[in-house]
């Protein structure tokens, strides 16, 4: 049974539309990213599964019932929000324990619950701080623990970690995975890091202007993409993308003119795109110099040598970037042509409305 | 060497400015309480003597001990004062503080309206709608009543309080309403546990602000609703000082001062509530 439901929903501020129709089912236990571009939509998505924002037209179910107009205790969530939303003027113990003291449990459990919670987000030492002497990190959990002692059937989680430095951002990461893992409760994750939600999701949404462009696993996304956008919200480096036309299709083959970059031809059954504008779609690490099925001649402007690979950036002829990665330290030099190389296996293929042919 | 930082550092000649600036702001705000100050001390003689001296000669504390002799009454009107403005304090506080949460917080129909409306009224004195306070007051029965001092100077200080308070809870951030929603918490216990306790800063200025206005409000009211001697505040009852021939100006300087000394006591006792930075780690900056 799916423990979140959502059909048709929507949701308008006025006359704007910000959610537009989603459609999405979660079952229990599942970790589940909303991922999408700045303004997409996520946040309010996620406040309206909280019971923050009514919903415009359709339904949210969670465990099987209709929650539409029920208030957020009432359906069994617990949100940590944007920002930490921690109240300044109690200590991190009333902090945590403030769901329970509005349900008025006695003291006792009160008590064993925030312990319980602290002693899993290793706070049992800051108990009696106030969160303005804590640090970022220190202050995220807390907000965590505030969610925890509620034992809600869905956590939300707006950004959490959209404010902490990047080694502090990994760290967290693989505390709240060890979470889940340890109270086994769904959680549903908001992020516009794509890298959070590939390392973190049994189940990305991606989200675009207020509708899913597509929902799958991580490595689902990653290789068959649906379509241009989700190709290239996936993957970092970002995947690149050549225009071209299809100029023939024989129902095995599919062959298409890049212009001045040559020709590359496809195994694809589709014959629609005869005489349409087409885009191929290759991943920057899916790229090797000298070699593969199809050779690009190009000169690249700037080359970043990180160690382990090196990233160089050309420009294509109708001066879209490319971006290619490779392993290692290539003697690849600024301004001096190179030849990048690819094979017909790792290339991706959208039709002139940007879905993916396969 | 001075070790503040360079922002803060300033030249000999830059400190002497500044302190020049602060002293002659100071001289013309304090020159009416130092003469009055002076006032008091001097034998009532020696103030209409010529040449007139600013410095009392054989000055003495007597005026601070014969003020309670020649008007007995005098603890009375300190204390109806003190009455008077605390009570309209604390009625204008606890209409206040739920009124200015709304403002800051719901959305209603009419709100920017009646924001308007209660700047539109602060703009017309209580001089002007004194003769129609004062009819209505008379038909409802209520002249020479604590009830006629108090209640037009709350309703007068309730627009600066509300606009006061609201702009300092707007700056409370909503997620924290937000959260305890979640949590489960109904709007008066977020009000009364989480909001109440983080504007404290906030409610205090404007219970600083309103004890002040209702104190400086009261002379007007109170001269022309109330007849009886046992009400009067002490503006009022300063005037029992103008005697029969004369004005006994020493006794009434040193009952202004003994007067007054309660609500300076007062403000300082509060001040040490207004702590800043309380908001400190509540979201992420
Ligand atoms: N209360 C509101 N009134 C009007 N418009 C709103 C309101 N809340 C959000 N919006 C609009 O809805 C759109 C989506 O906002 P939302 O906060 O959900 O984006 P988001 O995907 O969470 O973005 P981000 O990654 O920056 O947090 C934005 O264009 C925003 O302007
Ligand atoms: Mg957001």
């Amino acid at each position: 049974m799916s423990e979140l439901s959502l059909t048709q929903l929507r949701k308008s501020f006025g006359e704007t539309e910000i959610i537009k129709g989603i459609n999405l089912d979660v079952s229990e236990g599942e970790f589940v990213v909303f991922v999408g571009p700045s303004g997409c939509g996520k946040s309010t998505l996620l406040r309206m599964i909280a019971g923050l924002e009514d919903v415009s037209d359709g339904e949210i179910q969670i465990g099987g019932k209709v929650v539409n107009d029920l208030a957020p205790v009432k359906r069994g969530i617990a949100m940590v929000f944007q920002s930490y939303a921690l109240y300044p003027h109690m200590t991190v113990f009333e902090n945590i324990a403030f769901p329970l003291r509005v349900e008025r449990l006695p003291n006792d459990e009160v008590n064993e619950r925030v312990d319980r919670a602290a002693k899993v987000l290793q706070l049992d030492a800051r108990l009696e701080q106030r969160p303005g002497t804590l640090s970022g990190g220190q202050r995220q959990r807390v907000a965590i623990g505030r969610a925890i002692v509620r034992q809600p059937r869905i956590f939300l989680f707006d950004e959490p970690l959209s404010n902490l430095d990047a080694a502090l951002r990994s760290e967290m990461r693989i505390e709240l995975m060890e979470l889940h893992k340890k109270l086994g409760s769904t959680m549903i994750y908001v992020t516009h890091d794509q890298v959070e939600a590939m390392t973190m999701a049994d189940k990305i949404v991606v989200m675009n202007t207020g509708v899913i462009e597509q929902i799958g696993s991580p490595l689902e996304l990653y290789h068959k993409p649906d379509n241009r956008f989700v190709a290239g919200f996936i993957g970092s480096p970002k995947m690149n993308f050549i225009n071209g036309t299809c100029t023939a299709a024989d129902g095995k083959k599919i062959t298409i003119d890049l212009g001045e970059l040559g020709n590359v031809v496809l195994e694809r059954n589709s014959t629609a795109q005869v005489g349409q504008r087409v885009t191929i779609g290759i991943r920057p690490e899916h790229l090797a110099l000298n070699e593969g099925d199809f050779i690009l001649n190009l000169v690249p402007r700037i080359v970043e040598h990180l160690g382990i690979h090196a990233i160089v950036y050309a420009d294509q002829p109708d001066g879209e970037v490319f971006t290619g990665m490779f392993e290692g330290d290539p003697a690849v030099k600024e301004g001096t042509p190179v030849k990048i190389g690819f094979n017909a296996i790792d290339t991706h293929l959208f039709d002139a409305d940007g879905m993916a042919v396969y | 060497m001075s070790n503040k930082p360079m922002i803060d550092r300033y030249k000999w000649y830059e400190v002497v400015g500044i302190y020049a600036g602060i002293a002659l702001f100071l001289f013309f705000v304090l020159a009416p309480f130092i003469e009055g100050f002076m006032v008091s001390l001097k034998p009532l003689s020696a103030l209409f003597s010529s040449p007139y001296s600013f410095w009392p000669k054989n000055g003495s504390l007597t005026a601070y001990f014969t003020m309670w002799e020649s008007v007995p009454g005098f603890w009375r009107y300190i204390a109806n004062s003190m009455f008077i403005s605390s009570v309209a304090t604390i009625v204008v506080l606890i209409l206040v503080v739920p009124a200015a949460y709304a403002f800051a917080r719901f959305p209603f129909p009419g709100r920017g309206a009646l924001l308007g409306a209660f700047l539109a009224v602060n703009m017309f004195s209580g001089a002007v709608l004194l003769i129609p306070l004062f009819r209505l007051m008379r038909s409802l029965g209520l002249l020479n009543t604590y009830f006629a001092m108090i209640v037009p100077g709350v309703a007068f200080l309730i627009p600066t309080a509300i606009w006061l308070l609201r702009t300092y809870m707007m700056r409370i951030p909503r997620e924290l309403d937000e959260a305890a929603w979640v949590d489960g918490a109904s709007r008066l216990y977020t009000l009364r546990r989480v909001i109440l306790p983080i504007a404290m800063p906030g409610i205090i200025v404007v219970a600083i602000t309103t004890f002040i206005g209702a104190y400086a409000q009261q002379f007007i009211f109170a001269l022309t609703f109330n007849s009886k001697t046992e009400f009067m505040p002490l503006p009022i009852g300063l005037f029992a000082y103008f005697g029969r021939q004369e004005v006994v100006w020493n006794e009434l300087m040193a009952a202004s001062f003994v007067g007054i000394t309660p609500v300076l006591i007062l403000i300082v006792f509060l001040q040490r509530y207004l702590v800043a930075g309380l908001t400190a780690g509540a979201v992420k900056q």
